[in-house]
């Protein structure tokens, strides 16, 4: 029974994980940006949720759709003025420049919302049910429920539309998608604005389940680092199964080692992981 | 390297010379700390703040403080220490060097009070504190740290012979304590307490302080179904813990906390959730306790609800004591010489709103504690030295079951 | 020019021994203030190794200064060894670590060595975390040293030396060798270079040398926990005070260091969020507008406008 509540614990919170690591992959493999500065994203999807909790007494299920589009803007914006700038830099560059982002974002939430930690309780924050002694706080489902929509919802966009297709078509070759007549810059900007909604959806999220504090994001933006590499880089999909093995592989090392290890395996599974198989999961050979 | 830039630097470099310290004028003393203002211990941290600030303002407000016969107004520096050890050493370095306080008070946790304590070895200026109870604060040797909360390893003791004296007794009892100073010197203490008490520990683990998610252990302790569970951690982490145990549904019949039960903000949060819980302190506002500046425990919890809008603990009670002991100790040396004021400091025993104050040779304080349970919003003592002290609800109910 | 290079020498001795004057004149906070700007400074030289004239872009070098520190502290705490025999312990163990991790993770590139380097720090700062010997997240109290002259001449010495190692990898054949695996990697194979034993050794120099840093500077604080040396933050302080100054060159880092350490003191003195936030700015402004660096900027006389507009172009889409 602590076995099957393990696997459920690891596989709700593993959707989220995949979710975080949706927009950093995607981010990464348009455009060859590493985006470090995508826990600050999410930072600030929570804060904002926060926020229109606190102030206006939005359900935070509810405020997503708004968080989501503030997110994206805000993601636009960053890649059309700043970091298209750099794009074509050499990859250290625009690590670098992310990394300032990151420490810029950090610092401005900390003065403007202190340090202190605050946390998303709505009325239902404790209710859970029991299925043949399990016990599933409904908030966790809901969560995992909601990741799952909007995974489905991007893999739609990117697939069946035409902007999907300019995306896509953007990464594979650039000088062809802008001989086609695709306004690159515009693109890669929209495609930094999905990364950040995405991000900033899963910030929404998971302010409903831990603390908020300016530096959550840190250690989130390794974890969906281990969860991209993990899955594949490039391949959305790869996101998502990379997720899920995270977060069993978080649970059952809580469970059965001990709550200290999950992140010392999280982040030795990187190190492990880039040295044995870059390529992760479900990655093909040879791709960036 | 081009001369325009060394003159740059050499420019940058002089006006970091300038800096101002600030220089206590003649008849002030001043007292100086880096407390939590922000980050993961802002809330206790606030507790201790707004205590020096109340016993600052009464002490001027009666008087000052008279040292060989000239009288002297106290004042308070406080930076901010962000709840890192590493921004307090700094913070603490630069009270003493760059501002030159006379003295020093406390920042919150033991895991602070560790590292800033050896900067007022290090530079011999006293440090009274009240934030800390780790025995590894004092059993280093050093003779400028003193501390007004008991001993950490000390702090389940009462609760787990509680717990073996109620009916139904407890059989087994699973402990969870963060990775830090404080919480490490707690369990060490329970495993013998509950070894004293012959309670079986079925669960035995530490977690990262830094952990907000508790689901997967609290999955494994269900599976145990400990009769009590112990829990050493710092406010933020009981908040979790007791949210996520209800939505895991954990009905333990005892659950005691180190820091949270006694405390307003604790019970405020949690609101309905708070009842039942066991804690642990030192001092209640009924408490019959009394001395200098504040005639009583209830007058001081007064007077500190008018000004802050809060009730007061022991945390406030004890930081108030840390301020009023400096009066007593600077009164009886007679001088503003460090090392003077120390051996005073050392040699103090006197009754104040915080109980009697006497520092063991170690430096630290010791008083008896008193095991509290939360019922109807309010802590009600249960169990003091050692006997009953009022009705405990026990067991407590499922979660399922409460109103 | 040889009579050039011994002049320039003298020049350098002459800077040196001014600045080892300095602790007689200047108050102690200022003492202090320089301490930290020598930290700093060596761990720019040292990321300039590995980050400036091999090109590989460590953003863990952190991992070092933390695995220095520990060691030394361990051995001065728990072993009761004296300083002398704890602080080039602390450089050794740097060292190895380097070497052993550098093994496996220098067969990556670009972002792929990046990331892993980043993974690298975090594991140490997890593994620190859960072992008794490090005192996990209590952390280590040092014994209490109150030679503040002590730490000034360690640092100082240690500056001295790894900026020297950079003007000699600047001037023989290795460091030739490490510049052309920067250049074409491929290449530099071709030509016959042990690529694989040049990055080591580069990599295992520049964690060598983060770790005699990390030993004195867990000393000088009294105090270290896993948060305090393994902090990102530094790692991106001493790789923008190289890119400041100028990844690559001799002096770049020391002069990036210098400024921005400088600047940032000043700031910390009101808010330490201040100076944090300064160096986001510092950062994002540099890789747009200088991505070279200061040094290259000098030498190129590259003030104008038209200088940043042309980098720019060659960088934005």
């Amino acid at each position: 029974m602590l076995l099957l509540q393990v696997l459920i614990n690891g596989l709700l919170l593993g959707g989220l994980y995949g979710l975080m690591a949706l927009g950093m992959s995607l981010i990464w493999g348009v455009m060859n940006i590493v985006n470090v500065a995508h826990g600050a994203l999410i930072m600030l999807g929570a804060y904002l949720a926060f926020w229109m909790f606190t102030l206006w007494g939005w359900d935070p299920f509810l405020a997503l759709p708004a968080v989501i589009v503030a997110l994206f803007v805000y993601g636009y914006l960053l890649q059309r003025f700043l970091l298209n700038l750099v794009v074509r830099a050499q990859l250290f560059l625009t690590l670098l420049i992310t990394f300032g982002l990151e420490v810029v974002m950090i610092n401005v939430a900390r003065m403007l919302w202190s340090s202190d930690l605050r946390q998303v309780t709505p009325a239902y924050a404790g209710a859970n049910f029991a299925v043949g002694g399990l016990t599933i706080p409904y908030v966790r489902l809901w969560v995992f429920v909601t990741t799952a929509v909007l995974s489905v919802i991007f893999f739609v966009l990117l697939e069946r539309t035409r902007l999907g297709r300019a995306i896509r078509a953007t990464s594979e070759e650039l000088r062809a998608a802008r001989l086609a007549g695709i306004p690159v810059a515009h693109i890669y900007a929209v495609t930094f604005g999905l990364g950040a909604a995405l991000a900033g959806a899963a910030g929404g999220l998971w302010g409903m389940l831990f603390p908020i504090t300016p530096v959550m994001g840190g250690s989130l933006t390794l974890k969906s680092f281990v969860v991209a590499v993990l899955g594949g880089l490039g391949t959305m999909l790869g996101a998502v199964v990379g997720g899920l093995v995270l977060g069993l592989a978080e649970s059952f090392t809580a469970t059965y080692l001990g709550p200290t290890y999950p992140n010392a395996i999280s982040f030795g599974l990187l190190v492990v992981i880039l040295i044995v198989r870059p390529t992760g999961i479900l990655g093909r050979a040879g791709s960036r | 390297m081009n001369r325009r830039t060394t003159c740059v630097v050499m420019l940058v470099l002089l006006t970091g010379l300038a800096a101002p310290a600030i220089v206590a004028a003649a008849d002030e003393i001043v007292l100086g700390a880096a407390i939590s203002q922000t980050g993961k211990y802002a809330r206790e941290g606030k507790f201790y703040v707004d205590a020096y600030t109340l016993t600052v303002d009464a002490i001027n407000k009666a008087g000052g403080v008279k040292v060989g016969g000239k009288p002297y107004r106290v004042l308070l520096k406080l930076y901010d220490d962000q709840s890192d050890p590493n921004l307090s050493v700094r913070l603490f370095t630069r009270l003493v060097t760059s501002d030159k306080v006379n003295f020093l008070l406390g920042p919150y946790s033991s895991g602070i009070t560790i590292p800033a304590s050896a900067i007022a070895e290090k530079y011999e200026i006293p440090m009274v504190q009240g934030g800390g109870a780790s025995g590894k604060i004092f059993d280093r040797g050093y003779k400028y740290i003193f501390g007004t909360l008991p001993k950490a390893e000390l702090y389940f003791q009462a609760a787990v012979e509680l717990a073996a004296k109620l009916t139904p007794p407890a059989r087994t009892a699973a402990l969870l304590y963060s990775n830090e100073a404080f919480d490490r010197s707690v369990a060490e203490g329970a495993r013998q307490w509950l070894k004293d008490a012959r309670i079986d520990k079925v669960y035995d683990e530490e977690y990262q302080p830094a952990t907000q998610d508790f689901t997967s252990i609290l999955a494994v302790i269900k599976t145990k179904n400990p009769d009590l569970v112990l829990l050493a951690g710092h406010e933020e982490g009981a908040l979790n813990f007791i949210r996520q145990s209800q939505a895991a549904d954990l009905n333990p019949r005892m659950a005691v906390f180190t820091v949270g039960p006694p405390t307003a903000d604790f019970r405020k949060t949690l609101g309905k959730a708070a009842e039942y819980i066991y804690g642990i302190t030192p001092w209640l506002p009924e408490m019959s306790a009394g001395g200098e500046i504040f005639v009583s425990a209830k007058d001081f919890d007064k007077q500190f609800q008018q000004r802050f809008g809060y009730a007061a603990d022991y945390h406030v009670a004890s930081g108030a004591a840390d301020v009023l002991v400096y009066k007593l100790a600077l009164e009886k040396a007679g001088t503003l010489d460090p090392k003077k004021v120390r051996d005073a400091l050392a040699a103090i025993d006197a009754d104040t709103l915080y109980g009697h104050v006497k520092f063991e040779a170690t430096g630290q304080i010791a008083i008896p504690q008193v095991v509290v349970q939360i019922q109807n919003g309010a802590p009600v003592p249960v169990f003091a030295g050692g006997k009953m002290a009022g009705k405990a609800l026990y067991p407590t109910p499922r979660w399922s079951e409460r109103k | 020019m040889r009579g050039g290079r011994a002049a320039r020498l003298g020049v350098a001795a002459a800077v040196v021994a001014l600045i080892a004057a300095a602790p007689g004149v200047a108050s102690p906070f200022i003492v202090q203030f320089i301490i930290n700007v020598f930290l700093l400074a060596i761990l720019a030289e040292s990321w300039n190794i590995i980050g400036g004239f091999t090109g590989y872009a460590s953003f863990g070098n952190v991992a070092f200064l933390g695995i220095g520190a520990y060691t030394t502290g361990i051995l001065l705490t728990k072993a009761s060894l004296p300083l002398a025999v704890a602080l080039p312990a602390g450089g050794l163990a740097a060292l190895l670590l380097a070497a052993a991790v550098g093994l496996p993770i220098l067969r990556l590139k670009g972002h792929y060595f990046a990331i892993a380097t980043l993974g690298v720090a975090e594991t140490m700062r997890e593994v620190v975390y859960n072992v008794e010997i490090t005192g996990a997240g209590t952390g280590l109290v040092m014994p209490i040293a109150r030679n503040p002259l002590l730490f000034f001449y360690l640092m100082l010495g240690i500056l001295v030396a790894v900026t020297a190692v950079n003007w000699w990898l600047a001037n023989s054949r290795f460091g030739y060798g490490l510049v052309a695996i920067r250049e074409d990697e491929d290449a530099a194979v071709a030509m016959g270079i042990p690529t694989a034993l040049y990055k080591t050794i580069a990599f295992a120099l520049s964690g060598a040398f983060c770790g005699l840093a990390g030993g004195v500077f867990a000393y000088w604080i009294t105090f270290i926990d896993p948060d305090a040396v393994f902090k990102v933050i530094v790692t991106i302080q001493m790789i923008i005070m190289a890119v400041f100054g100028g990844a690559g060159t001799v002096l770049g880092p020391l002069l990036g260091a210098l400024v921005l350490a400088s600047v940032s003191e000043l700031l910390s003195t009101q808010v330490v969020t201040l100076a944090e936030l300064f160096y986001g700015v510092i950062v994002i402004l540099v890789v747009l507008f200088m991505p070279k660096g200061l040094v290259d900027v000098i030498r190129r006389r590259a003030f104008s406008a038209r200088a940043v507009a042309a980098t720019l172009r060659e960088y934005r889409i």
